[in-house]
């Protein structure tokens, strides 16, 4: 291979210029002819019966066209175990259910319809935490299954289990054991961009959507299933991805508004489109799923880990997405990050009537690590062993095979942890002991760290884990490119564009990247798992390796007249110019002969000769306008080598790699006031390779920014199933001033051989162990465990008190 | 500044007061110019320059200066991520200064000179330094809050050429972001201010 | 959206008649609040009358004795331009500087922040130390009435229908005066979780007068004046300055609200208005964990 000229710099992002120009068009700026607006009336209670819905005064409102309830239209079933319904009818469950829907030729008829439209209720105690939902004769958030059978309990019926490892026998061969439980908020993705769609029929009933989707096609999916629920079974159904506004797991659900959206689009005939204002989207677009963990881990006198116990408890809300499967991930950092000879895990989803709750970034992962993370840190107290040896003598190792069945390849973990230590100064400070005096005397300061490891090569949590590109050329040089995966953001379409200049040896500048539309792209399974960047280089490599022999293959006989023609040309331009003898046809001849490099096909062996260069747009000219001419194209369909792993006995290798990284974090603690300040980030990421250093950053700095925001001020609250604070202005985000700290980001590159281009998922990693690190560094500045995320100030001086009380 | 009460707000959204809705689609074409102002019962003409040229739009009194910017006057680059001032995506400068474009009333344009993302660039559409400085730093990811950030980079770099990293922040603060943490965007005003100056002063 | 009238006179007068005009009509200052909150519908004003183009609400001036006239209409943006506002009242500065956002702090002013009458509202602790007075007037009449009366409780303030809050105006600053505003807050763009307003001078080590208000701790801004009594006429020292914090954190009456607990705002006032005095003192702090 010879030398890479794309992949490993730093490139700015295809997309940048048209965003900075604000000519980039989100669902919030896209419009169609006769276009309606929808708006949803949610329900005005966490657990009630529906007893009348009074629709007509909002009928009368001028503008209306129609307004929904579940008494006329059909019954739309979706989501993960189909226990939701795009319009509620016999009873509510939570503050956001659909009662009914209104579509008006403008936004403020819809609103006015949506204010006038009654419903009487009654009221229903309700349940709004797990443990309530748990105990004994608990009011039922759903009495009957999708299917109509009777429900016991609140338990929903999803099972995550892993047990390996003598577990008894380990904990009593423990010298040290350290238990604690540890819990983590419901927080929002916050995109910038609100969620919204537009749905339309056209008139043999076909429709097309286009959404704020990271899973079009499963979405696809989705939809051709509700259609066929309204009588349109044998319809299609086309979904088309605008820019979105950010994505962070938001998108890989579909959600009621859409087929509210769908519903009124077919009752009017008329496009129509849904867009959440924000206050909408703080208290009616599922939130990151809250869990509490508790963990026990131990180890020997020397300080190798004996067993980890960990039994998650999850609020599942009123309804089951994705996200209640993110007890699959978490298996992952439970039984395989360091080596732990013996393991248990348990979790367990409790129906509420609290607001339902869908995936987010890391995907159970931040959750159980902000307990392992923490608890291991008391475990190296316990032991009386420092934090970062305790980690390194049970760090994992490449090609390790792990209780989980995980077959770790390469693996850069010891050296995360070195450069993260020798960058925190960690061995000079944790001599000096126990917390720095601050700038201040009523300051302390401290510095912690803490590790994870993540799915790396894509995760196969579905019967497909593919993806598919299309790369066709045009007769102009320009590649373009059909990929079904998602850019949100996240630079999907810059790796897409490197990998393809990379592999198929042109310049980034010709390379198209087409619009994210299930009816022109290969079948996806969705932008989740850190897989966008993992699969888009892997099915790139195999098609434009595919592109490459075609081309090859083809200037066996193209390339020799051409050059010739090239020739004549030169020399008459030239006459003067006496070119080498150089024979062409017989270099063509041989196997290997040609090379494709910056759109320039040319001979291996030949002089570097004008005339013995064929610009790649006139050779594919050369191709498709003669006799049984052809234009070219490639396409790949690359399902991993991964498994969907039996998630009852917690086994299987679920990702082709894994990605590992280390956090560092130094912080200075009020006493007095219980503030935190991060004083500096560190980041080390094993990301197997660099693909563009300057996206790779910006998923870095943009995922430490919410690990800051998880860690230290974000949380959706609740009174009663109620969000109390549906906008910024009470949930807050941190700013720019948040992130001024010196932020060090560092990769290790092992080159993953099952990577492409040697490179891991890095997507979700960024975001996982910030919280612990910062934890493990208050603990380390003033000694105090702290359990609960967010580490408000309250909570800090509370556990300062109790432990100088 | 009161604490707002929880009651869901309306749809917020264009309304063409001037009738006759954009072309549209996939690949949303945009009215550049202005619409006559037709004084459709209730509304106001708001006459004022946006991006250099003249414009009068009819506005009802509840419109926001996002509404007549984002529908009559097609210019979509301004966004709405919130509607109450809290995250800047729909910064604009009026009379060179940024506000928030979701909470100044329509009619209070009237008179005024509003600069939007789409005023930015030079007449052929070339990007301006510090869009370009953006694009360069890597300091757009969904591009959702990039044209309000811009325009407040752009804002600060008109008073302060040489704005310390405090400045930068305190510039920003209201303009929020969830993909980048900052980081590069802080850099990219940096990058823009040290062109300036090694160019020769501000433009 | 509900229909209203819109009205932007160029005169006070006009502005008067307009009010009598429209019963229930509502003033616009600078409109970061008042649009938000009609167009969630919160409250259905039949119409408004925006005071954004009456030249004489705008701008500040030096008034004969020294004083401080600041037009209500004035945008924050502006104030931290002026000279007067950011040499003579740094205190008044400080907490400006800390308002909202850029783009918020170019179009709010300082009367419709004092009109909102919020108790964390950032303008009012400084003012509330500088002792200001707010001018109120109708189209018959005139009263000014000392900032501390103004406040009568959560959105609610002492003007009454047809006036107009004009003007703020500010007594010559106390000389040599040393100030410091803390704001607490939850990220850099936030409202005041609890904030303290600190003015003392000094001769010596002695502390001749002590102005000191808080917000956010109280169903309005608050001035402290039994810490003020503490503490002037004598020396400071880190036991008078924890003293003057527990006294205040006793004096307020913070509530427990999503952002944050009242035990934490005591805390809070305790801490950082110790702290405030031992730094205008010239004292470390002597910090320490209770």
């Amino acid at each position: 291979m010879t030398a890479r000229r794309y992949i490993g710099r730093a490139v700015p992002r295809p997309d940048a210029p048209d965003k900075a120009a604000g000519r980039a068009l989100y669902i919030h700026d896209l419009a169609r002819p006769g276009m309606l607006y929808g708006k949803v009336k949610f329900s005005e209670h966490a657990h009630a019966r529906i007893l009348r819905i009074d629709t007509s005064a909002a009928e009368r409102v001028r503008g209306v066209r129609a307004v929904l309830t579940a008494w006329n239209t059909p019954e739309l079933r979706f989501g993960f175990l189909r226990d939701n319904l795009a319009l509620k009818r016999d009873k509510v469950r939570q503050f956001r259910d659909e009662v009914a829907a209104v579509a008006a030729v403008d936004p403020d008829a819809a609103a006015e319809a949506v204010e006038r439209i009654r419903v009487e209720y009654e009221p229903l105690p309700g349940v709004f935490s797990p443990e309530e939902a748990l105990r004994e004769g608990a009011p039922l958030v759903h009495e009957t299954d999708p299917q109509g059978r009777p429900r016991r309990d609140n338990r929903v019926p999803l099972r995550f289990h892993h047990e390996s490892g003598d577990l008894a026998a380990a904990e009593r061969a423990s010298r040290y054991v350290v238990a604690g439980t540890f819990s983590t908020p419901r927080i929002q993705q916050s995109c910038m961009g609100t969620a919204g769609c537009i749905a339309e029929f056209d008139r043999r009933g076909h429709l097309t959507m286009w959404a704020k989707t990271q899973i079009p096609f499963l979405a696809q999916r989705d939809f051709a299933r509700a259609l066929a629920d309204i009588g349109l079974g044998d319809r299609d159904v086309r979904v088309v991805v605008p820019t979105l506004g950010g994505g962070f797991g938001s998108g890989l659900d579909t959600h009621a508004y859409e087929y509210l959206a769908i519903l009124l689009a077919w009752k009017t005939g008329r496009p129509v489109k849904i867009v959440y204002t924000r206050e909408e989207e703080f208290a009616c677009l599922s939130p990151r799923q809250c869990a509490v963990t508790r963990i026990a881990q131990g180890c020997d006198a020397e300080g190798r880990l004996t067993f980890r116990r960990v039994e998650v408890l999850q609020d599942n809300g009123a309804y089951t997405s994705w996200g209640a499967t993110y007890p699959s991930v978490m298996m992952v950092p439970v039984t395989s990050l360091y080596k732990v000879p013996a393991v248990y895990f348990d979790a367990q989803l409790a129906y509420t009537n609290n607001t339902y709750c869908q995936a987010m970034r890391g995907y159970g992962n931040p959750e159980v690590n902000w307990a392992i993370e923490s608890n291991l840190d008391d475990l190296a107290r316990a032991a009386g062993i420092d934090p970062l040896e305790l980690r390194l003598r049970n760090c994992n190792e490449p090609g390790e095979v792990t209780p989980m069945g995980l077959k770790v390849g390469t693996c850069g973990l010891r050296e995360c942890l070195e450069r993260t230590a020798a960058r925190l100064g960690w061995r000079e400070r944790r001599a000096a002991r126990d917390g720095t005096a601050g700038a201040e005397p009523a300051k302390r300061r401290g510095i912690g760290l803490a590790s994870l490891c993540h799915v790396g090569g894509s995760g196969r949590i579905y019967r497909s884990d593919a993806s598919g590109v299309v790369l066709r050329l045009d007769d102009f040089g320009f590649v373009h490119v059909l990929y079904g995966g998602v850019e949100m953001g996240q630079g999907l379409h810059s790796v897409l564009t490197l990998a393809v200049a990379e592999a198929l040896g042109v310049r980034p500048e010709k390379v198209v990247i087409g619009p994210t539309d299930t009816a022109n792209c290969p079948w996806d399974v969705g932008t989740h798992a850190s897989r966008g960047a993992f699969m888009a280089c892997t099915t790139v490599l195999r098609a434009a390796d595919a592109l490459r022999r075609r081309i090859f293959d083809l200037a066996r006989t193209v390339f020799p007249a051409e050059a010739e023609e090239a020739l004549r040309r030169h020399r008459k331009r030239n006459p003067d110019d006496r070119p080498p003898e150089f024979d062409v046809a017989a270099a063509a001849a041989r196997t290997g002969a040609f090379d494709l490099r910056d759109g320039v096909l040319f001979l291996r062996d030949a002089p570097p000769e004008p005339w013995l260069r064929l610009d790649l747009a006139r050779f594919l000219r050369a191709v498709h306008f003669r006799e049984g001419g052809e234009m070219l194209s490639a396409e790949a369909f690359v399902d991993p080598p991964t498994q969907l792993p039996d998630f009852e006995r917690g086994f299987g290798n679920l990702s082709a790699a894994y990605a590992y990284g280390t956090q560092g974090a130094e912080v200075e603690v009020d006493l007095e006031t219980g503030e935190v300040r991060v004083l500096r980030l560190v980041a080390v990421h094993d990301v197997g390779a660099v693909l563009n250093a300057q996206t790779l950053a910006g998923q870095m700095y943009g995922a430490l920014a919410q690990g800051l925001g998880y860690a230290l001020y974000e949380e959706v609250l609740s009174e009663g199933g109620r969000i109390l604070n549906p906008d910024f202005r009470d949930y807050k985000l941190p700013t720019a001033h948040e992130m001024g700290m010196p932020i060090e980001l560092e990769f290790v590159e092992p080159n993953e051989p099952a990577g492409p281009f040697g490179a891991k998922g890095v997507g979700e990693p960024g975001l996982v162990p910030t919280a612990p690190a910062i934890a493990n560094a208050i603990c380390d500045a003033v000694g105090v465990r702290l359990h609960d995320l967010p580490l408000r100030p309250e909570r800090v001086l509370e556990a300062l008190r109790k432990r100088g009380g | 500044m009161t604490p707002r009460k929880t009651g869901r707000r309306s749809a917020p959204g264009p309304r063409v007061s001037a009738r006759g809705r954009r072309p549209e689609s996939g690949a949303a074409a945009r009215a550049s110019g202005s619409r006559p102002a037709a004084s459709a019962p209730g509304t106001t003409p708001v006459r004022f320059v946006v991006n250099g040229a003249e414009a009068e739009v009819a506005a009802r009194p509840s419109d926001r200066l996002l509404d007549i910017l984002r529908g009559p006057l097609g210019l979509t680059g301004t966004k709405e991520g919130c509607g109450a001032g809290e995250c800047g995506a729909c910064t604009v400068l009026v009379d060179g200064r940024p506000v928030n474009a979701c909470l100044f009333p329509a009619l209070e344009a009237d008179g005024r000179a509003v600069t939007t993302i789409e005023g930015l660039g030079g007449p052929a559409g070339e990007l301006s330094d510090v869009q370009r400085a953006f694009v360069e730093c890597g300091a757009i990811q969904c591009g959702f809050c990039s044209p309000g950030m811009i325009l407040a980079a752009t804002a600060l770099l008109a008073e302060h050429p040489d704005p310390t990293d405090g400045q930068i922040r305190d510039a920003l603060v209201g303009n929020l972001c969830r993909c980048t943490g900052y980081v590069q965007i802080v850099e990219a005003v940096r990058a823009a201010a040290a062109r300036r100056r090694t160019a020769g002063g501000a433009r | 959206m509900t229909a209203f009238s819109y009205h932007r006179p160029t005169t006070l007068p006009e502005a008067w008649r307009l009010l009598a005009a429209h019963p229930g009509a509502v003033l616009l200052a600078g409109g970061t609040d008042l649009l938000v909150r009609i167009r969630a519908r919160e409250i259905r004003p039949p119409a408004v009358v925006s005071l954004r183009r009456i030249p004489v609400l705008a701008g500040a001036t030096v008034e004969r004795g020294g004083g401080l006239r600041i037009g209500a209409a004035t945008p924050v943006a502006d104030l931290l331009r002026h000279p007067a506002v950011v040499r003579r009242y740094p205190l008044l500065a400080q907490a400006l500087r800390v308002m909202a956002s850029p783009q918020i702090r170019n179009v709010a002013t300082l009367g419709g922040n004092l009109c909102n009458a919020s108790p964390c509202a950032d303008t009012a602790p400084p003012l509330l130390a500088y002792e200001a007075r707010v001018v109120l007037e109708r189209a018959r009449g005139r009263r000014e009435l000392p900032l501390e009366t103004f406040f009568l409780g959560p959105g609610e303030t002492a003007r009454r229908p047809g006036e107009i809050l004009t003007a703020v105006r500010l007594p010559a600053p106390p000389p040599g005066a040393r100030v410091l505003f803390h704001k607490q807050r939850r990220v850099h763009l936030d409202l005041a979780l609890a904030s303290v307003a600190v003015l003392l001078q000094f001769r010596g080590s002695t502390c001749r007068r002590a102005r000191i208000a808080a917000g956010s701790v109280g169903p309005t801004p608050l001035r402290l004046r039994e810490v003020e009594r503490l503490i002037e006429g004598r020396v400071v020292t880190p036991e008078l300055a924890a003293q003057a914090g527990a006294l205040a954190a006793r004096s307020v009456s913070p509530i427990d609200d999503l952002r944050a607990t009242a035990a934490w705002r005591r805390t809070i006032v305790e801490v950082r208005l110790r702290r405030a005095i031992l730094e205008l003192a010239g004292l470390s702090p002597e910090g320490g964990a209770s």
